[in-house]
C-alpha cells in the first residue's frame, strides 16, 4: 500500500503501533500515517513560523519523517561560533514515542558521545506526547550551554568539566573550531 | 414628541405581529395606543387592513426592520435562551399563527425586563425589533470580533498530542484537556500520566468526554470538527480495505486484536481467515479439483454471510473490495493448479 512509502526505513518494523488504539498493530495503518503526518506537518509550520533562537529544522528532502536541524552554538559557551547539525528521525508512533535525535557534527560535550548520541531525559523515559520538536531543540540548546556532568555519556569529559573547567572549555572551543565550522 | 414616538411603530409595515392578536382580542389595543393611532390618522380598521396586507410581504418587513434597528439599543446578549430562539427563527419568515404564540412568550420575557416600559402592543413590536437587532449584533460579533481571537482560541482548544482541535476532548484530573483518543493512546503507550504536567491520571475519569468543552468546540469550529469526523470515518474505511490483504501475513496478531476492533473489522479478519485457510491448504498438499471447488464455495458463503450481516453502506464498499480480492485470489489459485496439472 502506498501508506508505507513515506515511512523511515528504520521502521519500528512489525511492532509499530498506530495512532488510535492501545493495541499493537502488525502493520502501519493508514490512520497512523495520516495523523502522524498531520502532526509533523503542523510542527513544521509552527517551527517555520516561530523558530527557537539559533535553531532551525526541517525535513530532509521530501521525507517528512527524517529531519535535519541546525543549531548555532550558544553565545557565552565554548561552542560559540559553531554550527551543529542534528539528525531527527521520527518513529512511526511518533507523538507517543520520542524522536531520535543525534548530533551529526562532533562536539566535545559530556552528554554527547562520539557517535552523536544524546543523553537527554526527555528523549528517553521523560518523553511526553505533548512535547514538540521545538521543545526538544530548546532543551538541547540548554544542555549545550549547561552540561550535566552527573549524567554523563562520556565520563572523561564530565570529569574534566568538574575538575578543570577552563581546560574543558578550551578543548570544547578547539573542537568547535575544528569540526563545527 | 411622544406622539411621534408612538406613531412610528404603527407604521403600516409594522404591525404584522400585532394584527392576529388584535383580531382576536380588540381590547389588547390599549387606549393610549388607540389615541396615538387616532392622532396619526389611522382608524382601527385601516390599521388592521394595512397589517393584513403587509402580512404577505415579509420582504418589505425585513427591510424595514433592518432600517430601523440601529435606533434601538443592543439587548443583553447573555440571555442565551432568547438568542437561541431568535437564531432558530431567523432563516425563514414564519407564519403568523406561530408568531402569535411566540409573541405571548416574548411578552412575558420582555415584561420582566425592567428597561422595557412600553405599552402592550408596542412591547411586542419592540421585542421583535430587539430580537432582530440582537440577531444582527451576534452575527456581526461572530464575524468581526471573531477574527482576531479565533487563532488564540484555536491554540487554546487544540490537543497537545495531535496539535489539532480537540476531538471529543476529555479532561484529566489535573485540568488538561486532550482528544479522548489521543489521551487513551498516550495512557496506553506512555504510562498513565498527564502528557502536559506528568501528574498521574486515574483511568476512569480520563475516558469521559468533557461535554461542555466539546459542545463549545463544535460551536466554534464546526468545519474542523466536521472534517475530522469525515476523515476518521474515511480512515476507518480505508484501513478496513487494507487489513485483509496485510493481515494475512499476521493472522495470529489480528486474531488477538479482533476483539478490540469494531464488528466490521472483525468481519474482515473473518474473511482473512478464509484466505489463511486457503494458503494452508495450498501449502500442505496438492488438493484435488473438488477441494478447490469446495473452497471457492465456502469462501463465497463466507462472503455472503458477511455481506448480509452488516448492511451499512460504508462497510459494503470495503466488503466489495475484499470480495474482489478474494475472488481474484481464488481464481488465481484455481488457475494455477489447473495449469500445473495440465503440464
Amino acid at each position: 500500500m502506498s501508506s508505507s512509502t513515506g515511512l523511515p526505513s528504520s521502521g519500528v518494523g512489525g511492532g509499530g503501533g498506530n495512532g488510535d488504539g492501545g493495541w499493537v498493530q502488525p502493520f502501519p495503518s493508514k490512520t497512523s500515517v495520516q495523523t502522524l503526518g498531520k502532526r509533523i506537518q503542523k510542527e513544521m509550520l509552527e517551527l517555520n513560523a516561530d523558530p527557537p533562537a539559533g535553531c532551525s529544522a526541517g525535513p530532509k528532502g521530501d521525507n517528512l519523517f527524517h529531519w535535519v536541524s541546525t543549531m548555532i552554538g550558544p553565545q557565552g559557551s565554548p561552542y560559540e561560533g559553531g554550527i551543529f547539525f542534528l539528525d531527527i528521525v521520527f518513529p512511526q508512533n511518533y507523538p507517543f514515542r520520542p524522536p531520535q535525535v543525534t548530533f551529526k557534527t562532533r562536539i566535545f560535550h559530556c552528554n554527547v558521545d562520539s557517535t552523536g548520541n544524546l543523553n537527554l531525559d526527555i528523549l528517553k523515559d521523560g518523553w511526553s506526547p505533548a512535547l514538540t520538536i521545538s521543545n526538544v531543540l530548546l532543551t538541547i540548546k540548554a544542555i549545550i550551554t549547561n552540561p550535566d556532568p552527573y549524567k554523563p555519556l562520556v565520563s572523561s569529559i564530565a570529569c574534566l568539566y568538574l575538575t578543570d573547567r577552563a581546560k574543558h572549555d578550551e578543548i570544547a572551543a578547539e573542537w568547535t573550531m575544528r569540526f563545527a565550522r | 414628541m411622544a406622539a411621534e414616538e408612538e406613531k412610528s411603530p404603527n407604521n403600516p409595515q409594522n404591525p404584522p405581529r400585532r394584527s392576529p392578536r388584535a383580531r382576536m382580542k380588540e381590547s389588547i389595543l390599549s387606549p393610549g395606543f388607540r389615541s396615538a393611532a387616532a392622532m396619526a390618522g389611522w382608524d382601527e380598521e385601516a390599521l388592521l387592513f394595512a397589517s393584513l396586507v403587509v402580512e404577505d410581504t415579509p420582504v418589505r418587513e425585513s427591510r424595514h426592520r433592518k432600517r430601523r434597528s440601529p435606533q434601538f439599543k443592543t439587548p443583553p446578549t447573555t440571555n442565551s435562551n432568547r438568542k437561541r430562539r431568535s437564531r432558530r427563527q431567523s432563516p425563514n419568515p414564519i407564519p403568523p399563527v406561530v408568531l402569535c404564540l411566540d409573541d405571548d412568550e416574548e411578552k412575558t420575557v420582555e415584561k420582566k425586563d425592567p428597561g422595557a416600559k412600553r405599552k402592550d402592543s408596542e412591547i411586542v413590536v419592540a421585542a421583535e425589533e430587539k430580537k432582530t437587532e440582537g440577531e444582527g449584533a451576534s452575527v456581526e460579533k461572530a464575524s468581526s470580533k471573531g477574527l482576531p481571537c479565533m487563532d488564540r482560541l484555536r491554540e487554546e482548544l487544540s490537543c497537545a498530542i495531535c496539535l489539532d482541535i480537540c476531538f471529543e476532548p476529555s479532561t484529566t484530573p489535573c485540568g488538561h484537556s486532550f482528544c479522548m483518543k489521543c489521551l487513551k493512546c498516550a495512557a496506553a503507550k506512555c504510562g498513565k500520566r498527564c502528557p502536559k504536567c506528568r501528574q498521574l491520571i486515574s483511568n476512569g475519569r480520563s475516558c469521559t468526554v468533557n461535554t461542555v468543552l466539546w459542545n463549545t468546540i463544535q460551536l466554534l469550529f464546526p468545519e474542523e470538527v466536521e472534517a475530522r469526523k469525515n476523515s476518521s470515518a474515511a480512515t476507518s474505511r480505508s484501513s478496513n480495505v487494507q487489513s485483509p490483504e496485510r493481515s494475512s501475513n499476521n493472522v495470529r496478531n489480528s486474531h488477538a486484536n479482533s476483539n478490540t476492533r469494531s464488528s466490521h473489522t472483525r468481519s474482515a479478519t473473518q474473511v482473512s481467515q478464509g484466505m489463511d485457510r486457503e494458503r494452508i491448504i495450498r501449502r500442505r498438499a496438492i488438493p484435488s479439483q473438488s477441494e478447490d471447488a469446495a473452497l471457492a464455495l465456502r469462501l463465497q458463503r463466507e462472503e455472503f454471510m458477511v455481506a448480509f450481516h452488516d448492511n451499512r453502506e460504508q462497510q459494503r464498499s470495503t466488503l466489495h473490495s475484499a470480495q474482489a480480492n478474494l475472488r481474484a485470489m481464488a481464481s488465481r489459485a484455481v488457475h494455477f493448479r489447473t495449469r500445473g496439472r495440465s503440464t
